[in-house]
């Protein structure tokens, strides 16, 4: 058996094996009611007539989810562009979004439902953070070009833009893809709390109203959807960043 | 002189938001209970710090221990599946796994699990530390100097000796980068987290603050945890470019 499919085997066992333990600590009832078996949640989430709610829910979050990271996405790439280009501007730049993003999600949603209203805030939310971490992965990528390569570049009589164009923006690739990557469940991060603050509806809204109105399988199986969307992004890009890593080598 | 210039530059940003903030605020003459503008928030702040102080220490109190256990869990789990690679490759991909895992919105699971209280953010911020600490302290453990895995089989080292004084130390950049990314998000999460359970400390008063129409106590609250904050991964990437020039 080689590495690599006994790595693929214990992984499935483990992931087996706690999900096994969910079943069984849920069965047994040794977190009481609050833990539910994860049959009861996966019957939940496949019951028909639970089918349209949970559709609603789940299309409201991916939508918020798709326009706040494209929005982000776009913003993060093109700050550390300018900021790689214009030296003078990136230390303010670097320190405006560390703080920025210091600021607390559960402090800024109030003020961006005032400023964008209850159905913009969740995107808003997920635009900043998603902003925030292709900040600093393009930024890092753009800096981390080895010397002797700009040197190059420039012996040969290459001009700044040359060197931006054809050596610093395919070089930060991988960390920018792999920056995208770590953006998606933080994104989601921000959509799920932006809903908590009133937004029409939504998987956070979803949690939240399952939480308080004691819906305990209800409750998981919104969570679980959003973990597994959550997966899901960072599965796919997880195989982009495989694919352009692989492809640059 | 130039050490004004020097903060100036590296600060414009947010000096910038701030003014603009503060005259958007003076001309389109929102009410105080809608925007307070920042000089307003720093007046409460000034007015009476006491009323912060005892809900900002027991947030940083509670952020802070669950960060040392967490990390520290993180940190011991990862160096038990070091010395065993069953362990590993049964934990390894789960670890992953949660660590991406958006955790926030597992608190309202967890609050219902652990009941509504302080025991339940300290939970919250635990989990959110455990996972980076796990996943980067176990790489940190594996990606060893080239050739010096060998040299220590050659001389006979002993496991408890390889781990002492050569993976360990050789994980040393990677735990201070889980140090980092756990640190800012620490207390941001206790705050979210007493925020929704409306126990106590910085997340509880903004709440409360909030629901009374006291924006300029609500704001505050989140000023606070906003330096916090910074402070915090400020001094983390000190100590990680520290372990990145000493430990390499």
């Amino acid at each position: 058996m080689t590495e690599q499919r006994k790595a693929l085997l214990l992984g499935s066992l483990g992931i087996l094996g706690f999900l096994a333990l969910w079943e069984a600590v849920g069965q047994g009832r040794w977190l009481g009611l609050s833990w539910p078996p994860l049959s009861a949640v996966l019957a939940l989430l496949a019951d028909e007539n639970r089918q349209p709610l949970f559709a609603r829910a789940l299309g409201a979050t991916l939508s918020s989810l798709g326009t706040g990271y494209a929005i982000g996405w776009a913003a993060g790439i093109g700050a550390a562009v300018l900021a790689h280009l214009v030296a003078p501007l990136r230390e303010g730049l670097e320190r405006t979004n560390a703080f920025i993003h210091a600021v607390p999600s559960v402090a800024l949603a109030p003020l961006l439902i005032l400023l964008v209203g209850r159905e913009g805030t969740p995107a808003t939310l997920a635009a900043l953070n998603t902003f925030f971490i292709l900040y600093v992965s393009t930024a890092s990528g753009l800096g981390a070009t080895q010397p002797a390569l700009r040197d190059l570049v420039q012996v040969l009589g290459g001009s700044r833009w040359t060197r931006f164009i054809r050596l610093d923006l395919p070089l930060s690739l991988p960390t920018v893809v792999s920056g995208m990557r770590l953006a998606a469940p933080s994104a989601l991060i921000g959509v799920i709390i932006g809903e908590w603050f009133g937004a029409p509806r939504g998987l956070g809204v979803l949690v939240i109203n399952a939480m308080q109105n004691f819906q305990i399988p209800l409750l998981w199986s919104a969570v679980l959807l959003a973990v597994m969307v959550s997966l899901s992004l960072f599965a796919i890009l997880g195989a982009l960043h495989r694919g352009v890593v692989a492809r640059l080598r | 002189m130039s050490a004004v210039l020097r903060a100036l530059r590296a600060s414009w940003g947010i000096l910038a938001i701030l003014l603009f903030w503060q005259i958007w605020v003076g001309l389109s003459g929102v009410n105080s209970i809608v925007l307070p503008g920042p000089a307003a928030i720093l007046r409460s702040l000034a007015d009476a710090p006491g009323l912060y102080l005892s809900s900002t220490a027991q947030t940083l109190a509670l952020a802070a221990l669950g960060l040392v256990l967490g990390l520290l869990l993180g940190a011991g789990l990862a160096v038990l599946t070091w010395f065993s690679s069953l362990l590993a490759g049964l934990l390894t991909p789960l670890g992953i796994i949660f660590a991406s895992v958006p955790v926030v919105a597992l608190i309202p699971v967890l609050a219902r699990i652990f009941g509504y209280d302080m025991r339940t953010v300290l939970a919250i911020v635990v989990i959110i530390s455990f996972f980076p600490s796990f996943v980067f302290t176990g790489a940190g453990l594996r990606a060893l100097p080239p050739g010096s895995a060998d040299l220590f089989r050659v001389l006979g080292a002993s496991t408890w000796r390889r781990l002492t004084l050569l993976a360990l130390p050789a994980a040393v950049p990677d735990m201070s980068v889980a140090l980092r990314l756990a640190a800012a998000n620490s207390i941001l999460a206790a705050m979210v987290a007493e925020f929704l359970m409306g126990t106590s400390g910085l997340g509880y008063l903004f709440a409360a603050a909030r629901s009374d129409f006291d924006m300029e106590k609500a704001l505050a609250a989140s000023a606070i945890a906003t330096v916090i904050s910074v402070t915090s991964f400020l001094l983390a990437s000190r100590v990680e470019n520290w372990a990145a020039r000493n430990w390499r």
